[in-house]
């Protein structure tokens, strides 16, 4: 299996102005994000501040980062990366059922605010859990809540219910479910996750829900959930004033590392962060 | 070294370790199978001081049920049979020699 020299992750601003750098140093990229570059860019109306593009329109920003990867023939690879895993001399990034390696990573992957359940994050691992194929054996003919935040999430709930013994899904969303009819649809709003004498209980306004396990499901996934053991600050990663983060080897840069939120202050640390995992490598070369 | 244990063999060596890291884990467990190579490379430089298990949960049911393992892999220290702490999911290096070190 190749094993780049670093793997970006994320194609706004900050991933993008990384990967053109990282490419200008020689270094063996895999830029991983969307063909489509940022939504967030591609959104804006009209961009006031960003040197040399003048009143430019999101949507023609996102097309120029396109354009550019092209002609430095960078491609951008569309998988989603679950984990990233410290492996000591190297990063394993997991995408679905693939592992990719790198020497280093840099995060690029935008600022995701998810708020946490109360409860939630004091009982992960201990009946709370984010991965219900990773955890369903643990299950097996035990009782489980699935808090589902989008109806991609209903196939991880009918998985479940061929496992448990009874299964109850809150849909976050207002759609329409379609899950197995063992599936009990609660359409309440969990308010906090507790602990009981035996597993656990979700409390909503109407009542509480017991159950052995309890499965959060959402599409943004938090940076120190990505990352085992990276250090966070709320919703951010912490980094000096190179982009490095607590973990040797792997960066993190754009609105990712706080506010303020602007596409040249992103683009900027892009370029910090790609000239710091090429200075990381050049030097543990050396070693 | 990691030694994978029956639940007759945690009895009779683990238990009876002055100090053990039993590595609970399963075969279908993306996370485990990145966490084992970490593991075996710390017990490598514990050798002297700290005894190393790994226990397959599929295997050995009644034991992860014994240890309350809601989530795998899960990190169990003993201290002459005795539970002492548990680590959940995977951990980079240095944070979990610095988990060990706290426990000694």
């Amino acid at each position: 299996m190749e094993r780049y020299d670093i793997a970006i992750i994320g194609t706004g601003p900050a991933g993008v102005s990384a990967a053109l750098t990282a490419k200008n140093r020689n270094k063996s990229i895999l830029l991983l994000g969307s063909r489509q570059m940022s939504e967030k860019v591609a959104k804006a109306h009209e961009i006031r501040n960003y040197p040399g593009l003048p009143f430019v329109k999101g949507e023609d920003l996102a097309a120029a980062f396109r354009s550019q990867l092209e002609q430095m023939e960078i491609p951008v690879t569309e998988q989603r990366i679950g984990a990233v895993y410290a492996m000591g001399d190297y990063f394993a990034l997991q995408a679905g059922e693939e592992m990719l390696e790198a020497r280093t990573v840099i995060l690029a992957t935008g600022v995701v605010m998810a708020k946490t359940l109360p409860g939630e994050e004091q009982y992960l691992g201990r009946g709370v859990s984010y991965c219900a194929t990773c955890d369903a054996p643990l299950y097996r003919g035990r009782t489980a809540i699935v808090i589902g935040y989008s109806p991609r999430e209903e196939a991880e709930a009918a998985f479940l219910a061929g496992v448990c013994s009874k299964v109850t899904y809150f849909p976050m969303y207002k759609d329409e479910t379609n899950l197995p009819e063992s599936v009990e649809v609660i359409r309440e709003t969990p308010e906090e996750i507790l602990k009981q004498e035996t597993g656990l209980a979700v409390k909503t306004a109407a009542g509480e829900y017991a159950a052995d396990g309890v499965f959060v499901l959402r599409e943004a996934v938090a940076p120190s959930q990505l990352v085992p053991g990276l250090e966070t600050d709320g919703a951010h990663v912490k980094v000096n004033r190179r982009m490095e983060t607590n973990l040797p080897g792997l960066f993190a840069c754009g609105d990712l590392t706080g506010t303020p939120y602007q596409y040249v202050k992103a683009a900027g640390e892009g370029n910090v962060a790609a000239i710091s995992a090429a200075a990381y490598i050049d030097k543990k070369a050396k070693e | 070294m990691v030694k994978k244990v029956n639940t007759e063999q945690f009895q009779n060596e683990a238990k009876k370790a002055p100090v053990a890291v039993v590595d609970f884990n399963a075969t279908w467990c993306g996370p485990c199978r990145m966490l084992a190579p970490v593991l075996e490379n710390i017990s490598e430089k514990y050798a002297d001081k700290v005894s190393f298990y790994s226990v397959d949960v599929d295997e050995s049911p009644l034991l992860a049920m014994e240890y309350r393992v809601n989530s795998v892999p899960c990190l169990v220290l003993l201290k002459n049979g005795q539970f002492v702490d548990q680590s959940i999911g995977f951990r980079p290096e240095p944070q979990l020699t610095a988990w060990i070190d706290g426990n000694l």
